[in-house]
Parts: structure tokens; C-alpha cells; sequence
């Protein structure tokens, strides 16, 4: 059988394609301004399915219900750190019985207050048909993110039918919102305005397509009425219009949760959801205790971002937690518990030498296996996501061996072993193992230690191999490390560009260098500015337009 | 948002008390019916073997079982050990895509596929890459839709503490970048197997679901052709997304939309053979209760065979290259406390983590013993449901500390009705085999008898000639 093809396997993306060389401003020069000064391609962003989180987010802005249902679609799969790869979000048997029956819990749900669902229209006075006509039009433009057509509202009244034939007008309304949370128009972000001029390789968004990008860029949920009408009056046709917007909406508090999804999937903190550590080896592990560390990463970048200067070296250097529950105690200080339970900030004591969000005990936890410390994984975290430098795995045919934890070897002596194991493993750890072992004072779930098995840490490393020349060479510890990261022009870019895979639910291709290296450009203008970075985004080619694509 | 707390503890025994009264299933078969059905079932435990210890000694036909194995000696007849599997050269040749990704990921994408993982795109500083998703389809979801079998689900797919959603974590797969996620949570598996709306004495269907039954259907017809629709407007390669969704919806359309008349809508209820499983309570967050998540989620696995309500299932244990622990196992009177991957690399051959790594797989074994003597017990005639089953216990690596993909410790279980000749040990790896020739097999063996080849054009094609 044959069955090559498939969204993904098209295209230069295909296996064995010849792979591109580099990432334009970490290994690869920026463009010229002369080539990006021209009308270029935009790539293909293969069609975006909602997230579990831009579909609890929708909904819960959409219906005003407990939304807790959400939690039985399937989690989505993690491409290169991030769930929202647009190539691999699917629709999976699984995913097709799952919207159905959440989208029936949920409409249960919100038909319980029907009145306000349906901003109240009388059905006496007005009939119920023409009630049912009126919210088909106005939940199914939210729902949709653009004004209803006639066949949009045609199977939206189908639907209220078969609840309403032989039922009643909630009932008719309640099976509407069943078929409008399954409907391709709620569950895909299409872009399907035609093209004005169908010679042109790229095609203009629509201002209702824009809104929906905007929306989702920052608050990781569909545009509310506001931004509808926003788009409907022509007041997001200009890119000042639109950065002008996007700073409104980074100012509303939904934003936080969403630019914190950001932090929380580049840290792979995400992951302390499926993080498991041993209960002999760490009894203070308790679900309780993740909760709060999961708490802290958002908590942090709200502060940094919104009461703070907002930029990324804060963020990597800051040597404040937030702490909630337990996690005072892994950190060793003493805080006031919040009465609401949010995380309370606090000074770390110097002698700890925490970096803001690179030393968080959550941070530590996640890069980290469940019985010990991982200076790989750490380190490559490091290469990976600041960096932009991920390691290949490791080579075929070697023995690989990870050091057991024996008694009275440090993790340093342990991974010597990657040295003399030749060139094969050390060319590669080399990256790695020296900047991952400037975390060992921080164990596998993140606590402060002087010692590892009974002897004084040595925390001492080295960068190797990094393009920017700043970066490269000694340091001693987790802050000067830190110190030198924030630093580095070569993680500002990589930042960016981690942003702009979230961002734009894709890798960057080629077409991307122009859009990428004026969001780098306004990054470090504005000196590592988080908000700023967020806002360039909105003002570049690849969010403007997408590609003329036959069907 | 956390998946760790879906299920709590004890939730088990509170929802499933509410369903115990269901009416037995739909077996369509009386006891004694010769034309059984044949079912495909694949069981993957993480990282790989350790050959010193996993391969029977002796010959073909008279053989012991080794350490790791011991405990399938009560199926030992029913067995066959492929000693020889490769996976073929796009899994192996970088020319041929056989770098992209960790042997952990290649092997879990390609031992359904036969096929690469796609590119990353990106990541190739240091002259390499990391992978993307599996390039096409895996056999399960091939021979779903290839024998679409007349079954409530065409294919099922269920894990025990998976957790992990990237590249390593799946198996099955519709189509290129198109994995299918297992059930984790037998609570969520019981409810769908056997939750469905009992039937009324009398085999009326409750007013109140029928009409939930028919308004899904007219969402499902609404909708379907909403999508349809939404095909011809955009490109080829969304349009492959679309269709992929399409199939989706009218494959869970016939299970959730029923038919009056019937208990469920799967068929008329007055089989004896099956019931549904009574489930202990497991707390999935826990790590120290793999064993009862893993029984819940087998019990519920043979049941959904036994009761007709699939023949495709694919069953992953953890995720590959799994950090699970194992501190509810003791090797000399201590817990094991190390991870297993990590335990997997010692390569040591004494020592406490070489005896937690035999510890540990020989456990896997017994998970598998407890899943095919499940299946053992219900008989079909003069076989027993093992019998026209093929099982295929797989692992994405062979030899845990090189990350072999060369020789592959994969077993099978079952003959596929009589397809296959088991009780074997069959050791070719002097001349050794690739991977796709085994997926045909196995197809061929449970009814897609014309397929010739199977995955990727660089791995060679017809069966595996010494199975039958």
C-alpha cells in the first residue's frame, strides 16, 4: 500500500527534505532591509484546530458556564516544546465523540440561564422563531468570530428545530450550542476571505481575520463583541490601528493567562501536570506542592510584565519567587499566605543564587528526572529554548549509559563519563552538561543544597559553541550565568523566535526571515521588552497576510 | 487542565455502581460459533530488552523460556518469538530519513508504520535534526478502515499512565502528522464501552434518549455536510485535515447516534459471553498504582474484545523512553527507587540496577501473561478468543542500552484463528527481516489477504513467510 502524503509529509517538510541551515538571527544573518522592503511570500499555516485551551478559553467567554468539561477532550500533542503545532492538531475519533459530548454538557449548562444567554429576548413579544433567529445570528458571530451568513444561520436554525420540535424553545437553543461548539467554523480558525487580486502570491487577512488572530495572539480565546465591531467598522485596516489594539487587549486581564501559556510551555513547566517524582526519594512532592509550582511561573511573568520593567532579563535574572501552599518551604522563607490562596512574592537570600525563572523550583523539577537531578536536561533546556541551539539525540551505535546515583559522587564526577567516553557523546554534552551543572544546587524538585551526596558543589561552567561571541566562555554559577544570558543578543533573537512558534502555530520557514528579524529588531530596540516583542508581532508580513492557496 | 486528576481516587467505584444493572452486550456470536472474529491487538511496554535475558534457548520447536519471559509459560504453545526483526532502512539509513529523531521515536512511530518520522523543519544546528510526527498511517488504523469491522469502535486505543503527548507517546496513526491519542482513564474507557443507554424491558429504547439520539443526528448530518463543504474551499492540505475530521465524525456517529430498539446501538444483547468488567479504583496522579490502572485498563481491554466491541486495539504501557517508577518492585528486600530509562541504560551486568531493570521488564511480562490469559479464558468453539486473536507485544527499542533498532524483541501471541503456526522460536536473526513484512503478515493473518506491502518503499515487501 501507499499511502505517502498527509498534511505535513507535503511539501518542504517532508522526510529527507533537504532541512534549512540555520535560524536568522541566532546562526543565520538578518535579511537586508532591501530584500524585505519587497512585496514577498508569506508561508502556509496549515489550518489551526483549536487547542483544549483556546477551546476552554472560547467557550468560557462564549457561555459563562463552569467550563470544567473541557478537561475531557484529549490533551494536545507537543511539537518542539509547544501543544498548539498547527500540522499536528487534528481531529481524532477520539476528539469527534469528545466534542460531542462537551459540547452537550456545556449547553446543558448554559441554558440554565437562558435569559441571559439570549440577552434576554422576549419570546412572547417577539415570537420565538425570531429570538431564535436573532441569537443564531449574534452567538453564531462570536462563535464563528465574523459576521453569520444565510447558511451559517440556516443550520443553526436546523438545529434549534430538532430540539425545538417537540420539545421547547430552551431545548431548541440548547441543541443550537451543541451544534455550533461542533461546528468547523468554532473548531478550526478558517481564513478563507478570497483574494481581491487572484494573481497575487499572498492575500490580505480580512479585519474580522485579524481581530481573531489578535484575540488568540493574547488572550488565547476568540475576539469578544467589542473586537467584532471593531473589525466590522474598519478600525483594524491600518498596522497602528492594530498595534494600538493589541496593547489594549495586553492591558485586559486575560491576557495574563494566555502570554503566561507562552512561559509555561517554553519552560515545559506545562509539565508539571505529568510530573512525577519519588515518594521515597521526595515525600514533599505532593500534588499540592506542583499546584503551587505551577502557580508561580504565570504569577511571575504577570509581575515582571504588567507592575515591572517587562523585560526578559528580569524575567532570566530576578532572584524573587512567588509562593503559595508548600512551596515557601522548598524555598526555604517564611510568607504570609495570600487569603485567596495567588502566590505572594518574596526575596530569595543571595546566597542561593536563584535567576528568576531558570532556577524556579518548577523549572528545575520538569528539566529533571523523578529520582535525580538532570544536568542534560537542563543544559539542553538551556540550548534548546534560550539558545535556539537544540542537541541532536544521541548518536546510534554508542552505549549510552545514564550515571546512577552512587554514593559520594557529586553529578559532576558522575558525568565526566560523557568526557571519556570519546568524542561520539562529549562533542554534544559538551553543549550541554556544562551549563546544566550550574543548577546542582537546586535538587530534583527544585530545593536549595549546599552539597550532593555529602560533598561541596562545584557549579562552576562554561558556554561553548554559541554564535554570539558575548555569550561564549567561563562563569561561576547559576547568576552568572544567568547574568550572561540576559545578556546575549543570541537569546534575545531565540526568544523571539520561540515566540513566533507559538505565535503563529508553526515553525518558521524561510518566508518567515523578514517577519522574524523585524521582531528581533523591535525586541532589542526596546530593550528585551516582553509587551513590545508581543506587539511587533502584530505589525509583521506573516501575520498579515497568508498565502494564495488554490482550492 | 491537569490530567493527572481526572480520575480520583474512588470515583471508580461511585460511577461505575450507577451502570451496574446494564444488560450484557452484544455479542454477536453464540458460544460454539466457528466463524469467530479475528482481532489484531498490539501491547507496547517501553524501552526495549535486554536479549542476554529475553530470548528462549533451545529450538524452534523445543524451547525454555528465559528470565525475562517466564512469566508467559502457561501460553508458551501459543507463542511465537521473532528473533530477527529489523526495522526497515528509512528507520535506520540516515540517507533515507533514518536520523530523524531519537531510536525511542523511531521505533514508537515505526513500528506501526513502517515507516520515518517526518522532518522537525527546524533544529538542525549541529548537523541534525529532531522529528516531527509519524509519516502515514499505522496497520491498526489501515486494517480499521480496510476491514472496517461491523463493531462499535473500528479500533480502540487505550494506555495506562501515558501521560506524555509528544512524538514518543504514540503508536497508532490515521494518516501522515495524524496520531490517535489512547484512553487513559478507565472510567472514561468504561463509560464508553459500556455506558451506553440500557434498553428498556421489553427492548424499547428510553423516549428521552431517543430524541438525544436523533438530535445528534441532525447535528452530525449538519455538520458533516458544513465540513464537506468547508472541503472546497481550501487547500490540499487542509482539505486532508478536514477529511480527516470528516472521518472522524461518522465513525463515532454510529455509536453515539443508536438505534431505537437496541441497547446501545450495538447490536441485539443476547450474547453470554461478555459482561462488563467490575473495575478497582485507581488513582492515576500515582506512579505506585501502575498495576491497578493497568488491570482496570485490560479488564475493560478483553472485555471490549470478548463483547464484540472491537477487534483492532492497540494498548501502550507508559510512554517510550518512560521515566516510570517502579518503587512498588523490591530487588534484594529494597525498593527499586531509580527511573526506568535511567535503569534501562545501566549497562552494568551485576548490580542493583541490572536487577532492577530484569525486575522490571519480567513485571511488563507478567502484565502481558494477566492480559493473554484474560483472552485465554473466553472460549469461541474449540479455540479460545486468544486463539483468533494476534497479539503483538512490541517495544520501540531492542538492546535498552544501544538503542538498537537491528533486532527488535518483538512476540506474538495467538494464531489468528489458525493462521499461524505458534509455540515457536523462531530465530532468523542471522538473515534478519524487516518490520513491514511482519505488519503484512499480521494483516494477511486477520483478513486483508491481498496486501503485499506495507510502510515505507525501502522495506521489503510480502509476508513473513515462516509464520504460517
Amino acid at each position: 500500500m501507499s499511502n505517502a502524503g498527509g498534511p505535513g509529509s507535503a511539501g518542504s517538510a517532508g522526510a529527507g527534505a533537504s532541512p534549512p541551515t540555520g535560524i536568522v538571527g541566532v546562526n543565520q544573518p538578518l535579511p537586508s532591509a532591501e530584500t524585505c522592503s519587497k512585496d514577498l511570500n508569506v508561508e502556509r499555516t496549515p489550518l489551526r484546530r483549536l487547542t483544549r485551551t483556546e477551546y476552554t478559553n472560547s467557550v468560557r467567554d462564549l457561555l459563562n458556564v463552569n467550563v470544567t468539561a473541557t478537561a475531557d477532550l484529549p490533551a494536545d500533542e507537543v511539537t518542539n516544546g509547544f501543544d498548539n503545532n498547527a500540522a499536528v492538531l487534528t481531529v481524532s475519533s477520539l476528539h469527534a465523540e469528545k466534542y460531542v459530548l462537551v459540547s452537550e454538557a456545556l449547553a446543558k449548562l448554559a441554558v440554565q440561564n437562558l435569559s441571559a444567554l439570549t440577552a434576554g429576548c422576549d419570546t412572547v413579544a417577539k415570537g420565538e422563531d425570531a429570538c431564535a433567529l436573532a441569537f443564531a445570528k449574534s452567538f453564531g458571530r462570536r462563535a464563528f468570530r465574523r459576521p453569520t451568513t444565510a447558511e451559517d444561520e440556516r443550520q443553526l436554525l436546523a438545529a434549534y428545530a430538532a430540539g425545538r420540535s417537540g420539545g421547547s424553545y430552551a431545548e431548541g437553543i440548547e441543541v443550537m450550542l451543541r451544534a455550533a461548539l461542533q461546528s468547523p467554523n468554532f473548531l478550526y480558525r478558517l481564513e478563507l476571505t478570497p483574494a481581491t487580486d487572484a494573481t497575487a502570491k499572498r492575500v490580505p487577512l480580512s479585519q474580522f481575520e485579524l481581530a481573531s488572530r489578535l484575540s488568540y495572539l493574547i488572550w488565547g480565546s476568540g475576539p469578544d463583541d467589542a473586537l467584532l465591531d471593531s473589525a466590522a467598522r474598519g478600525e483594524l485596516a491600518s498596522k497602528e490601528q492594530v498595534a494600538a489594539k493589541a496593547r489594549a487587549l495586553l492591558a485586559t486581564p486575560k491576557a495574563r493567562s494566555a502570554i503566561g501559556s507562552f512561559f509555561e510551555q517554553w519552560t515545559s513547566t506545562r509539565r508539571l501536570a505529568i510530573t512525577t517524582k519519588s515518594s521515597s526519594l521526595f515525600p514533599g512532592f505532593s500534588n499540592d506542592l506542583r499546584d503551587a509550582m505551577a502557580k508561580e511561573l504565570p504569577a511571575f511573568v504577570s509581575d515582571v510584565l504588567w507592575n515591572g520593567d517587562g523585560r526578559l532579563s528580569t524575567l532570566l535574572t530576578a532572584p524573587i519567587a512567588f509562593v503559595s501552599g508548600p512551596l515557601a518551604q522548598i524555598y526555604g522563607v517564611k510568607a504570609t499566605p495570600s487569603s485567596d490562596g495567588t502566590p505572594v512574592k518574596v526575596a530569595l537570600p543571595a546566597n542561593q543564587q536563584r535567576a528568576g525563572l531558570l532556577t524556579q523550583a518548577g523549572v528545575m523539577s520538569v528539566q529533571g528526572h523523578p529520582d535525580q537531578t538532570s544536568p542534560v536536561l537542563r543544559g539542553k533546556f538551556v540550548r534548546a529554548m534560550l539558545l535556539c541551539q537544540p542537541p541532536p539525540p544521541p548518536p546510534a551505535d554508542v552505549d549510552i549509559s545514564l550515571p546512577s546515583v552512587d554514593e559520594g559522587a557529586t553529578a559532576r564526577l558522575r558525568f565526566a563519563a560523557h568526557e571519556s567516553a570519546g568524542a561520539s557523546c562529549a562533542g554534544c554534552h559538551k553543549l550541554m552538561d556544562p551549563i546544566g551543572l550550574a543548577f546542582e544546587h537546586y535538587d530534583a524538585i527544585g530545593q536549595y543544597r549546599e552539597q550532593d551526596n555529602g560533598q561541596a558543589l562545584d557549579v562552576s561552567g562554561e558556554i561553548l559553541g554559541a554564535p554570539d561571541a558575548g555569550l561564549t566562555g567561563a562563569f561561576n554559577g547559576p547568576a552568572e550565568l544567568a547574568a550572561k544570558l540576559a545578556n546575549s543578543s543570541q537569546v534575545r533573537a531565540c526568544v523571539a523566535t520561540q515566540w513566533f512558534r507559538f505565535a503563529s502555530g508553526r515553525t518558521e520557514g524561510s518566508e518567515d526571515a523578514c517577519s522574524l528579524a523585524s521582531m528581533q529588531q523591535a525586541f532589542t530596540t526596546a530593550n528585551g521588552d516582553i509587551i513590545d516583542l508581543i506587539v511587533a508581532t502584530t505589525q509583521t508580513d506573516a501575520f498579515w497576510y497568508r498565502p494564495q492557496v488554490a482550492p | 487542565m491537569n490530567p493527572l486528576r481526572f480520575t480520583r481516587r474512588n470515583l471508580l467505584r461511585g460511577g461505575l455502581a450507577a451502570t451496574a444493572a446494564i444488560p450484557l452486550l452484544n455479542a454477536r456470536r453464540a458460544i460454539g460459533d466457528a466463524a469467530a472474529p479475528k482481532r489484531f491487538v498490539v501491547i507496547h511496554t517501553p524501552n526495549g530488552t535486554r536479549n542476554a535475558l529475553f530470548w528462549p534457548t533451545g529450538s524452534e520447536k523445543s524451547f525454555t523460556l528465559n528470565q525475562i519471559t517466564t512469566p508467559l509459560e502457561p501460553y508458551k504453545s501459543k507463542l511465537t518469538f521473532l528473533k530477527g526483526i529489523k526495522l526497515n532502512d528509512s528507520l535506520q539509513n540516515g540517507a533515507l530519513g533514518g536520523t530523524l529523531g531519537s531510536e525511542h521515536a523511531r521505533g514508537t512511530g515505526g513500528m506501526l508504520t513502517a515507516r520515518p518520522l517526518n522532518a522537525g523543519k527546524d533544529f538542525v544546528s549541529f548537523g541534525n535534526t529532531t522529528s516531527g510526527w509519524g509519516s502515514g498511517q499505522s496497520l491498526d488504523q489501515y486494517l480499521a478502515s480496510k476491514l472496517a469491522p461491523p463493531t462499535k469502535f473500528k479500533s480502540l486505543q487505550l494506555g495506562v499512565h501515558v501521560r506524555d503527548t509528544e512524538v514518543r507517546a504514540r503508536i497508532s496513526y490515521t494518516g501522515s502528522n495524524q496520531p490517535v491519542p489512547p484512553r487513559e482513564d478507565p472510567k472514561d474507557v468504561f463509560t464508553t464501552l459500556f455506558g451506553g443507554a440500557p434498553s428498556t424491558p421489553g427492548g424499547m429504547t428510553d423516549p428521552a434518549v431517543a430524541r438525544l439520539w436523533a438530535q445528534r443526528k441532525s447535528v452530525f448530518d449538519l455538520m458533516g455536510g458544513e465540513t464537506q463543504r468547508l472541503m472546497g474551499l481550501v487547500g490540499a492540505e487542509d482539505r486532508i485535515k478536514l477529511d480527516a475530521h470528516l472521518t472522524a465524525m461518522r465513525d463515532v456517529e454510529q455509536r453515539l447516534v443508536g438505534t431505537p430498539g437496541t441497547g446501545n446501538g450495538t447490536g441485539t444483547g443476547t450474547g453470554v459471553m461478555c459482561s462488563p468488567p467490575t473495575l478497582a479504583a485507581a488513582d492515576l496522579a500515582v506512579d505506585d498504582q501502575y498495576l491497578q490502572a493497568g488491570r482496570a485498563q485490560m479488564d475493560l481491554a478483553a472485555a471490549a474484545l470478548a463483547c464484540d466491541q472491537t477487534r483492532i486495539l492497540t494498548f501502550q504501557w507508559s510512554y517510550s523512553e518512560s521515566e516510570h517508577l517502579f518503587q512498588f518492585l523490591k530487588v534484594n528486600n529494597a525498593a527499586i527507587s531509580g527511573n526506568h530509562h535511567a535503569i534501562s541504560h545501566d549497562f552494568a551486568s551485576s548490580g542493583s540496577n541490572y536487577l532492577a531493570y530484569n525486575a522490571i521488564q519480567t513485571w511488563y511480562a507478567e502484565q502481558v501473561a494477566y492480559f493473554l490469559g484474560k483472552l485465554d479464558s473466553y472460549r469461541e468453539g474449540d479455540r479460545t478468543l486468544l486463539d483468533n486473536t494476534v497479539v503483538l507485544w512490541a517495544t520501540e527499542i531492542g538492546e535498552s542500552t544501544q538503542h538498537d533498532l537491528t533486532l527488535m524483541p518483538y512476540v506474538l501471541a495467538g494464531s489468528a484463528g489458525g493462521a499461524f503456526s505458534t509455540g515457536r522460536y523462531l530465530d532468523f536473526s542471522g538473515a534478519r527481516k524487516d518490520n513491514n513484512q511482519l505488519l503484512v503478515s499480521i494483516a494477511r493473518a486477520v483478513g486483508a489477504t491481498e496486501l503485499n506491502s506495507f510502510g515505507d518503499a525501502s522495506g521489503a515487501t510480502g509476508p513473513l513467510s515462516v509464520l504460517t
